[in-house]
């Protein structure tokens, strides 16, 4: 009788602790910043019992599937890390609460540049917290550029060309085994077309520029376009300096096949981890870079959930996702010099001339649907070898995909 | 011996009763096959955006946009190659090692367990074999050409290549399950129309085209249909051979499924795969009909 007693009460009080605990939850589509999030829900955890706090990442397209669904059926988690250009057209469907009072200040109070403060807004009213930026910059292999003579990273687009070629490790029969330079042949559509746009960012250009009415118009079918799309052709077909079929992008760095790439600096924490010894540098580009905000955004009516924001905003923790992950934190009110100074991979990244110009995606609905048509039409050119040495063939890729990329703004009322 | 006789009330109670005991089954039908499809029918004709709150009825918009839609005719014509493609392979091979198969002998077993062993095997680890049978690098498929002096092919990259080895990944996880169906249908034919043929002196040929082929038509429509079903709506093999450390594009072989979710789920416009989704469920009914009509016993 009297452990049957015992064990109702140890039940009442499992089931009653159950009750009493409160679960905040933050979703992700950076599975790297998991550590991150996980180091601060340790913080806010301590701080306030009773609250757990799960968090939950996934790939990226994954991720925002995820929300699409769970967001109109409001089972979306409390606070959801979103770029800046996919959460536009949440906000502008009233899927996403404005800020909090307490958030708002923090985010309007002089912590961040305009820049950052105007991708996390609608309409003049804050929706988020801005978290960190996607800022490309050029990765390169320091002592494969030493072999190969070369002093410096490249500092021009002809010069990028002519190191890519030097670079390039061939075997007996010609074929590339290190890639001189690793474009971005395939993979994700809105990717490929993102570091198109990096490259063609260098030659003026720009996938879509809004007009002095307001609207939108495809702006690649022209001289920038042209030489970006020119320099992929020459660059796979001709020069041979990279293919489809060699490992690039970040893993072929690490793997030693490839002697430079553009990327964002989440890649010094992926080097950090999996190939610890990797001699490397980081450069500006030429001209600009790509600079994609991603913000926190709350859903919750507990303020419990703007409080675990502003623990994610903390000076220290910012720091720590500099540190351990190497995303870009935006809060421009906490100094960095020290890590900066200890990780020189960041120098292409922080320490940018000013006269860079950045560029970003626009918050406009359908620009992933136009990058992923737009890459379509890239990834068939990129290894079409009709196109070397055919300018008219060239700019009639361009024109048909700038078609494209119209009709989309067209059939979105933006153009 | 007492023979009793139904009255007619009791012929009625018999077909309330088959309609009773039907009822659970049509049900189900109706709510997971039946409505779905209704369903996706309407909202074919709404620009019905996943998250908007204004969905417009826009009649045959969406089925207009559709034919100017290039991605979506790449993603017909590749799916229908495919298909057929799957088909010309994978019944007429599995039409093949049934006959030799149909006769039990020793290590009949052994060799139908072999040739099945592909559909049991689930699609994703299957695929991600055949990706590394297929890679240009690695795989041991250049090796294999590379004895007749055929030069190293990307297999997975070239759109054309990329189509043949959807083909052949796709034929090969299927025929153990046709061969299974024709066997069953082979071995239920009577021996003694074998032994008859065999007295007036037809050869094994003879005997396939006169005796074994014209009894499993049944079967072969069966196993006809059921391959240009499942072939249309091929996307995994598709999905996994083309991923790569950045993402699965599918653009090396646009297909319709695979369409119809990136318009669905990643650009949101439900509506325009809804009509998508019906001009597959078309394309099927209509082949259907024609393999029926085909392949009909026209006794």
């Amino acid at each position: 009788m009297q452990r049957s007693l015992i064990t109702l009460i140890a039940l009442l009080a499992l089931v009653g602790s159950a009750i009493a605990q409160k679960t905040l939850t933050v979703w992700s589509g950076y599975p790297e910043l998991e550590p991150f999030y996980a180091h601060v829900a340790a913080q806010f955890e301590a701080d306030n019992p009773g609250v757990k706090v799960e968090i939950l990442t996934q790939p990226l397209r994954d991720y925002e599937r995820r929300l699409m669904v769970t967001l109109p059926a409001d089972s979306a988690g409390d606070i959801l890390e979103i770029s800046s250009a996919f959460a536009a057209r949440l906000v502008q469907n009233d899927l996403i609460p404005p800020l909090s009072a307490n958030l708002e200040a923090l985010v309007t109070g002089g912590a961040y540049a305009d820049f950052y403060i105007e991708n996390a807004s609608f309409d003049g009213t804050v929706y988020g917290v801005p978290l960190f930026r996607g800022q490309g910059a050029l990765f390169y292999n320091t002592a494969m550029f030493e072999a190969a003579g070369l002093a410096g990273p490249p500092t021009t687009m002809d010069e990028y060309v002519e190191y890519a070629n030097i670079l390039t490790q061939r075997d007996a029969s010609g074929e590339p085994t290190v890639s001189g330079w690793s474009l971005r042949l395939g993979g994700g559509g809105s990717g490929i077309a993102e570091k198109f746009w990096t490259i063609m960012h260098q030659y003026g250009g720009s996938i879509v520029t809004q007009q002095a009415d307001g609207t939108w118009a495809a702006d690649y079918a022209n001289d920038a376009g042209y030489e970006t799309l020119k320099l992929y052709v020459d660059l796979v077909n001709k020069d041979r300096v990279v293919t489809p079929e060699l490992t690039g992008d970040a893993q072929g760095f690490q793997l030693g096949t490839t002697a430079m790439f553009i990327r964002e600096s989440w890649v010094i924490g992926d080097i950090a981890a999996k190939a610890p010894d990797l001699p490397y540098a980081t450069a500006v580009l030429p001209r600009g870079t790509i600079s994609l905000p991603v913000n926190l955004y709350v859903t919750s009516s507990d303020p419990l959930a703007s409080t675990f924001v502003e623990y994610v905003m903390r000076s220290e923790n910012l720091r720590w996702l500099l540190a351990n992950v190497g995303w870009l934190p935006n809060r421009q009110d906490v100094d960095y010099a020290d890590i900066i100074a200890a990780t020189p991979g960041l120098d292409g990244f922080i320490n940018i001339p000013a006269d860079q110009v950045l560029f970003t995606v626009p918050p406009i609905e359908p620009i992933d649907e136009i990058q992923t048509r737009m890459a379509e039409h890239l990834v068939r050119a990129f290894t079409d070898r009709n196109l070397v040495d055919n300018e008219a063939g060239i700019r009639a890729v361009l024109q048909t995909a700038a078609n494209e990329t119209n009709d989309i703004l067209r059939r979105a009322g933006l153009r | 011996m007492v023979k009793f006789r139904l009255p007619g009330r009791t012929v009625r109670g018999r077909w309330a009763f088959a309609y009773l005991t039907l009822a659970p089954v049509v049900a189900i039908y109706l709510y997971l096959r039946i409505i779905p499809i209704s369903q996706t029918f309407i909202m074919s004709f709404y620009e019905w955006n996943l998250i908007a709150r204004r969905r417009p009825f826009i009649g045959l918009e969406n089925y207009a946009g559709l034919m100017r839609d290039q991605a979506f005719i790449t993603a017909l014509a590749n799916t229908t190659v495919i298909a057929f493609g799957i088909l010309a392979l994978s019944v007429p091979s599995a039409l093949f090692v049934a006959t030799l198969l149909a006769k039990p002998r020793w290590l009949s077993a052994v060799y139908e367990t072999a040739f099945f062993l592909p559909v049991v095997t689930s699609m994703v680890p299957a695929t991600l074999a055949w990706k590394w049978i297929l890679d240009a690098k690695l795989g041991p498929l250049n090796q294999f050409v590379g004895w007749f002096g055929i030069p190293p092919q990307a297999w997975l990259i070239k759109p054309e290549l990329a189509i043949f080895s959807v083909i052949l990944l796709s034929a090969w996880k299927l025929l153990g399950y046709n061969m299974i169906i024709f066997l069953v249908g082979m071995r239920n034919i009577p021996a003694t129309y074998y032994e008859a043929a065999e007295i007036d002196g037809a050869s094994p040929g003879q005997r396939f085209w006169f005796i074994t082929l014209p009894l499993i038509r049944p079967i072969l429509l069966f196993v006809s249909v059921i391959t240009v079903i499942q072939s249309y709506n091929v996307y995994t093999q598709v999905y996994v051979l083309a991923s790569d450390a950045q993402g699965a594009p599918g653009y090396v072989v646009r297909v319709l499924v695979y369409d119809m979710i990136e318009n669905g789920f990643r650009f949101f416009r439900m509506g325009y795969a809804s009509a998508e989704a019906m001009i597959l469920l078309g394309i099927v009914l209509v082949l259907t009909a024609v393999q029926f009509g085909a392949l009909r016993d026209r006794r």
